[in-house]
C-alpha cells in the first residue's frame, strides 16, 4: 500500500499529538486517493465501465511527469501542460475502443485488466522495474513542509491535497452548473431517455473518458512529486482506491472525496496504533460494512444512483 | 450445451483412461526417449490446469468473476510450507489440511458476500482482489507463518520405484489435475450445472423458479477453493521455497484467468487447452529472451479475446471440431517434414496458434446473434415502466389526464370502463380456499412508498386483475408476492407460510411463479432447457430426462412446442413472453403471477395470448394478471383490484370495480372532482 510516511511507531508512548498527526496526514493523503478514484468512479457510474486502465494511465502519467521535468529541468507541475492533453487523448481513445466493442461491466473489468498489465509491464520495459526519483534540484517541492504548531506537513502531501479537492470540487460544479454537466447526469440516470431528448452518448462518453483521463495525469505528476516510482505500485492501489470509489457510492464525485478522508484517516491511524500492516484490514473492513449497511455508499443520497 | 447422460457415463471410463495414459508418460519416460524438461513443463500445464479449473468452476459456470485466485493458491502453499517445511508433518496430510483451510475460507468469503442482496457481480470481484493482498500481508508480518523470509521445503519421500522427484511431481500434480477437471465435468453434468448456469444467464430468474441460488454458489465457490488449495500445496513443492511474492501476487490470477478465457469459460475443458497453450507459449517465449514480452503479450491475449471472442476457442473446437484438430496436426508435420529452424516444441506451439485462429475465425455463426437481442429496446417505450422504485417518484397519472391505459387500447375507449358482454362467473371467494394473503403489507424505498397497507387475498381458481395507474405499485406487489422483496411492515402468508420467514427460492415451492415484464430467458439454454429448468427445481425435485418430458407438456400448452430447440435469441418478442408463461408454468404454481405478459403484443397475438391464459386457468392455476389493457382484463379477470398510488382503491367483480366512481377517477384524471 502506498502507506502514509508516519514514523515512530516503536514507541508506544500515548500521545494525542502523533494521533492526530496522523489522522490529518492521513486525511491529506486520502484528497490525492479521492482523485484516483474520481475518475474511475465517474466512468463505473457514468459509462458503466470499471477501467482499470485508469490506474494504468495515472502510472504513465506520472512517470511522463518523471521523465520530462528530470530531462527538460522543468517544474514539475509545468509538465501537466504535456501530461494532461496526452492523457486526456488516451482516455479518449480508450473508451472510443470500449464503445466500438459494446462491452458489458463485467467484460469490461477483464479487458481492462489485461490492458492494464499490458501498460504495466510496457512502462517497467522502458523506465525498469526499480525506484525512480526525480532528483531534488528537480523538484523544489521535495524538501519544503509547513509547521503548524508540533505538527508538521510535507508540502508535496499539502499541494496535492489543495489540488485534488479544487480539481474535484471544480468537477463537482460542473457536473451541477453546466450543461454539459446536466447532459451527463441525466445519461447516467436513464441512457435510453437522455438518447431521447437528442444526448450523444457516444460524444459525452469520450468526453467523460477523456476528464477521466486528466484527471488521471495530475494524480500521476502528483505522485511523481511525493514518492519514488515502481511500475507494480499500480496494483497496490487498487485496494484503497476501490474502498473509496465504493465507500463514496458509484458515480458520486462529491463522495469519493469524503471517502478518500474517512480511508485515509483511519488506515493511516490504524498503521500508527498497530502497524502499517493492519492498513489492509482496515480498508477491506471497512468496504465490507458499506456493503453491509449502505449498499448505495456511505454518502449516497437516499435514492440516488 | 451439455448433453446427457451418455456423455457422462462416456466421462466415467473416459477419465481414468486419459489419466492412465498420461501417467505413463513418466513411468516409461526413458523406453519413450522423452526428457526430463519435457516432463517438467508438463508439470507446469498440470499444474496451470488444477489453478484455471479451480477458477472455472466459480467463474466460468457462475459468472461470478474473481480475482482472488491467488488467496487459494497461497493459502495452500503457505499450508504447506509450514506444517510440512517447517514442522515436519507429513507432506500428504498437508495436502488434505490445505483443502479443509480453503474450504473454511471460502465458506467465510462466500456466507458473507453471498449474503449481501445487493451484491453485483462487479463488487463481488473488486471484493476477491482485495483477499489476497490481506492473506499476504498477514502472512509477511506474522513469524508464524513467515515473517519474510520466505520457507524452503525439501524433497518429501515417495516410493522409490517411480523414479526421479521430478517423476513424482509430476505424477501427484497429474492425479490432482484429473481430480480437478473430474470435478469440473462432474458439477457440469449434475444439477449443479444447471443451477449455475442459470445463475449465469439470470440469477433472479433462477432464484424465482425455485433455484437455490446462495446455497449453488456457496457449492461453486468451496469446490473452487478446495482444488484452489490443494493445487497450491503441489505448487509449493513444484517451487520448492514459498515466498510471499512467488503465491501472493498478481501475474498468477492473470494467468489463470487468461488460460480459461482462452480455452472457454463454459465448458469444463476450456482450461485444460487455455492452459496448454498459456504455459507453451510461457516457455518459447521465455527460452527465446521475450521474457519482459510475457506479460505484455498475455494482457494482451486477454483483451483481444474479450473483445473478439468472449467464448474462448473451446466454442469454436466443438463448432468445426475435425478442420481445428486438422490444423493442427497438419501444420505441426509440415514444419516437422519441412525441418523447419526451431525446436518441436516450437512447431507445436505454431500448430496450436494456427488452430486456434480457425476456432475463433468468425465464419457465418455472427449473423445469427445479432439479430435477436435488439428487440426487447423496441419493447420499453410501449410497456409502461411501473418497476417500481424507479417510477415510484416520476409524475403519476394526474399529469396525463386521458390515462395511459385507455389510450393504450382503442376499444376501452368507446365503453371505456364496463366490462364486456361474455364475463366469466366469478369463483365464490367465501367456498374457496385462500392461497395468498397480504396482510397491511407497506413496502418503502427510501423516502418513497410504493406501497402502504395493502390487504387483500387471492383464492383458488380466481383469475385477479390487477390494474392501476403508472407508479401505482402493482410491480412491487408482484415481487413481495413472489419474495425477491420483503415488505417493509405486515405480513404476506402464502399457503399459510409467512413470505418473511422463506428463502425466495422456498415461496416459490411453497406455491408462487412469476413472468417479467421483459422477459429474461437463461441465454445459453434452447427453449425446451428453460422450461424443463423450471421442472428440475420445482418443489418436487426431478432428474433432467424426465423434466424434459414435462417440458413438452407446458411449451405444448403455451403454443412453442415447434420451438423447442430454438435458442431464445432467435425467438420474437410473442414467443419470448410465452416462454416466461411456460417456465412459470413449470415451477407448477398454485398461483402464477403475470407482469405485464402481453405488452408490446399486436391484436392477434394479445388474443392468442388471451387464450393460454385461459388455459392455463381451466388447468387449475390461480392467476394474478397485471394489465394495462382494460380489454383483456374485462375479458378474463373473475375480480379486480385497482391499485392507486400504493393503496387498494377498489376491490371486486370487475363490473362493480369498474363503475366506481373513485376507480374512474383515477383512471380519467381527478379535474372533475377536485378544481
Amino acid at each position: 500500500m502506498a502507506g502514509p510516511a508516519v514514523h515512530g511507531s516503536d514507541h508506544r508512548r500515548w500521545s494525542f499529538m502523533k494521533f492526530l498527526q496522523a489522522a490529518l496526514t492521513g486525511m491529506l493523503l486520502g484528497g490525492l486517493h479521492a482523485l484516483m478514484a474520481a475518475g474511475l468512479s465517474l466512468s463505473w457510474g457514468v459509462l458503466r465501465i470499471i477501467n482499470l486502465t485508469h490506474f494504468g494511465l495515472i502510472l504513465i502519467g506520472a512517470y511522463l511527469t518523471f521523465q520530462i521535468a528530470s530531462s527538460w529541468h522543468i517544474d514539475p507541475i509545468l509538465t501537466l501542460v504535456v501530461t494532461v492533453p496526452a492523457l486526456f487523448a488516451a482516455g479518449a481513445v480508450l473508451q472510443w475502443g470500449f464503445d466500438r466493442l459494446a462491452v458489458t461491466e463485467l467484460n469490461s473489468l477483464l479487458l481492462s485488466f489485461g490492458l492494464l498489465v499490458v501498460m504495466v509491464q510496457a512502462v517497467s520495459n522502458i523506465w525498469t522495474a526499480d525506484f525512480q526519483q526525480m532528483t531534488t534540484d528537480v523538484n523544489p517541492y521535495a524538501t519544503g513542509s509547513l509547521s503548524v504548531g508540533r505538527l508538521v506537513f510535507p508540502s508535496t502531501t499539502l499541494i496535492a491535497f489543495a489540488l485534488s479537492v479544487v480539481i474535484i470540487g471544480g468537477g463537482h460544479q460542473a457536473l451541477h452548473r453546466t450543461f454539459i454537466g446536466r447532459a451527463l447526469r441525466a445519461f447516467a440516470m436513464d441512457r435510453t431517455v437522455a438518447a431521447a431528448f437528442g444526448i450523444d452518448h457516444r460524444r459525452i462518453s469520450i468526453l467523460v473518458a477523456g476528464i477521466a483521463g486528466g484527471s488521471a495525469a495530475v494524480a500521476g505528476m502528483l505522485f511523481a512529486l511525493s514518492t519514488a516510482l515502481t511500475p507494480f505500485t499500480a496494483f497496490e492501489w487498487f485496494g484503497i482506491v476501490f474502498a473509496v470509489v465504493i465507500l463514496g457510492g458509484i458515480g458520486n464525485v462529491v463522495g469519493t472525496l469524503l471517502a478518500g478522508l474517512l480511508v485515509g484517516a483511519l488506515s493511516s491511524l490504524a498503521s500508527v496504533i498497530h502497524s502499517p500492516a493492519t492498513e489492509p484490514f482496515v480498508v477491506f473492513s471497512l468496504i465490507v460494512v458499506a456493503l453491509l449497511v449502505r449498499p448505495q455508499g456511505l454518502f449516497a443520497r437516499a435514492g440516488g444512483h | 450445451m451439455r448433453a446427457g447422460r451418455s456423455a457422462f457415463t462416456t466421462g466415467l471410463w473416459a477419465f481414468p483412461l486419459a489419466t492412465a495414459g498420461l501417467a505413463v508418460l513418466s513411468l516409461y519416460r526413458e523406453s519413450l526417449g522423452l526428457q526430463v524438461s519435457h516432463l517438467s513443463l508438463l508439470t507446469l500445464v498440470l499444474i496451470g490446469t488444477i489453478q484455471a479449473t479451480s477458477w472455472n468452476i466459480l467463474s466460468g459456470f457462475s459468472g461470478y468473476f474473481s480475482f482472488g485466485q491467488a488467496a487459494y493458491l497461497g493459502t495452500g502453499a503457505y499450508t504447506t510450507a509450514v506444517l510440512y517445511g517447517r514442522h515436519g508433518v507429513s507432506f500428504y496430510l498437508t495436502i488434505a489440511v490445505a483443502a479443509g483451510l480453503c474450504a473454511v475460507l471460502a465458506l467465510a468469503i462466500g456466507g458473507l458476500a453471498f449474503r449481501l442482496r445487493s451484491l453485483r457481480g462487479e463488487i463481488f470481484a473488486l471484493l476477491t482482489l482485495a483477499v489476497p493482498f490481506i492473506l499476504g500481508a498477514l502472512a509477511r508480518t506474522s513469524r508464524a507463518i513467515d515473517g519474510g523470509q520466505g520457507i524452503p521445503l525439501a524433497v518429501p519421500s515417495f516410493p522409490a520405484q517411480i523414479g526421479l522427484f521430478q517423476d513424482f511431481l509430476y505424477l501427484v500434480s497429474l492425479l490432482v489435475a484429473a481430480g480437478a477437471v473430474w470435478a469440473a465435468f462432474a458439477i457440469i453434468y449434475s444439477r449443479s450445472g444447471w443451477a449455475l448456469a442459470a445463475i449465469r444467464d439470470a440469477e433472479n430468474v433462477a432464484e424465482g423458479l425455485g433455484v437455490a441460488t446462495f446455497q449453488y454458489k456457496l457449492l461453486a465457490l468451496v469446490a473452487s477453493a478446495v482444488i484452489g488449495g490443494v493445487g497450491g500445496s503441489v505448487f509449493a513443492l513444484y517451487i520448492g521455497f514459498v515466498t510471499v511474492e512467488s503465491v501472493f501476487n498478481l501475474n498468477f490470477p492473470l494467468f489463470v484467468i487468461v488460460m480459461s478465457v482462452l480455452g472457454g469459460r463454459t465448458h469444463w475443458l476450456g482450461p485444460v487447452i487455455g492452459a496448454i497453450l498459456v504455459v507453451l507459449l510461457q516457455n518459447r517465449l521465455a527460452s527465446s529472451h521475450f521474457e519482459s514480452w510475457q506479460l505484455i503479450i498475455l494482457g494482451g491475449i486477454l483483451a483481444i479475446l474479450i473483445a473478439v471472442a468472449p467464448d474462448g476457442l473451446m466454442s469454436g473446437v466443438r463448432r468445426r471440431p475435425w478442420p481445428v484438430l486438422g490444423v493442427l496436426l497438419g501444420t505441426t508435420l509440415i514444419l516437422w517434414l519441412a525441418r523447419a529452424p526451431g525446436q518441436p516444441l516450437d512447431w507445436i506451439l505454431i500448430g496450436m496458434l494456427v488452430a486456434a485462429a480457425v476456432a475463433v475465425w468468425p465464419g457465418r455463426r455472427r449473423r445469427a446473434q445479432s439479430i435477436a437481442p435488439a428487440e426487447p429496446v423496441d419493447v420499453e417505450p410501449s410497456s409502461p415502466r411501473s418497476s417500481a422504485p424507479a417510477t415510484a417518484g416520476s409524475p403519476p397519472f394526474v399529469s396525463t389526464p386521458t390515462g395511459a391505459p385507455a389510450s393504450a387500447s382503442p376499444t376501452s375507449e368507446s365503453t371505456p370502463l364496463t366490462p364486456a358482454a361474455p364475463q366469466a362467473t366469478p369463483a365464490a371467494p367465501a367456498t374457496a380456499a385462500v392461497l395468498v394473503e397480504c396482510r397491511k403489507v407497506a413496502r418503502y424505498f427510501g423516502g418513497v412508498h410504493a406501497l402502504e397497507d395493502v390487504t387483500l387475498r387471492i383464492h383458488e381458481r380466481e383469475i385477479v386483475g390487477l390494474v392501476g395507474p403508472n407508479g401505482s405499485g402493482k410491480t412491487t406487489l408482484i415481487s413481495l408476492l413472489c419474495g425477491s422483496l420483503r415488505p417493509t411492515r405486515g405480513h404476506i402468508l402464502v399457503a399459510g407460510h409467512d413470505t418473511r420467514a422463506l428463502a425466495p427460492h422456498r415461496v416459490a415451492h411453497a406455491g408462487i411463479a412469476r413472468t417479467y415484464q421483459i422477459p429474461q430467458p437463461f441465454a445459453s439454454m434452447t427453449v425446451r432447457d428453460n422450461v424443463a429448468m423450471a421442472v428440475m427445481f420445482g418443489r418436487v425435485p426431478s432428474r433432467l430426462t424426465q423434466a424434459r418430458a414435462r417440458a413438452e407438456q407446458h411449451m405444448e400448452l403455451v403454443g412453442l412446442g415447434h420451438l423447442a430447440g430454438a435458442l431464445p435469441s432467435a425467438l420474437n418478442l410473442h414467443q419470448r413472453q410465452l416462454l416466461e408463461i411456460a417456465r412459470a408454468l413449470a415451477a407448477e404454481p398454485k398461483v402464477l403471477l403475470l407482469d405485464e405478459a402481453l405488452a408490446g403484443l399486436n391484436p392477434a397475438e394479445i388474443d392468442s395470448a388471451v387464450e393460454v391464459v385461459r388455459r392455463v386457468h381451466r388447468a387449475g392455476t390461480a392467476i394474478v394478471i397485471v394489465e394495462h389493457l382494460l380489454r383483456v382484463v374485462n375479458q378474463l379477470a373473475t375480480r379486480v383490484v385497482v391499485l392507486d398510488r400504493g393503496t387498494v382503491l377498489a376491490d371486486g367483480a370487475p363490473r362493480t370495480v369498474m363503475s366506481d366512481p373513485a376507480v374512474i377517477q383515477a383512471y380519467l384524471g381527478r379535474s372533475g372532482a377536485r378544481a
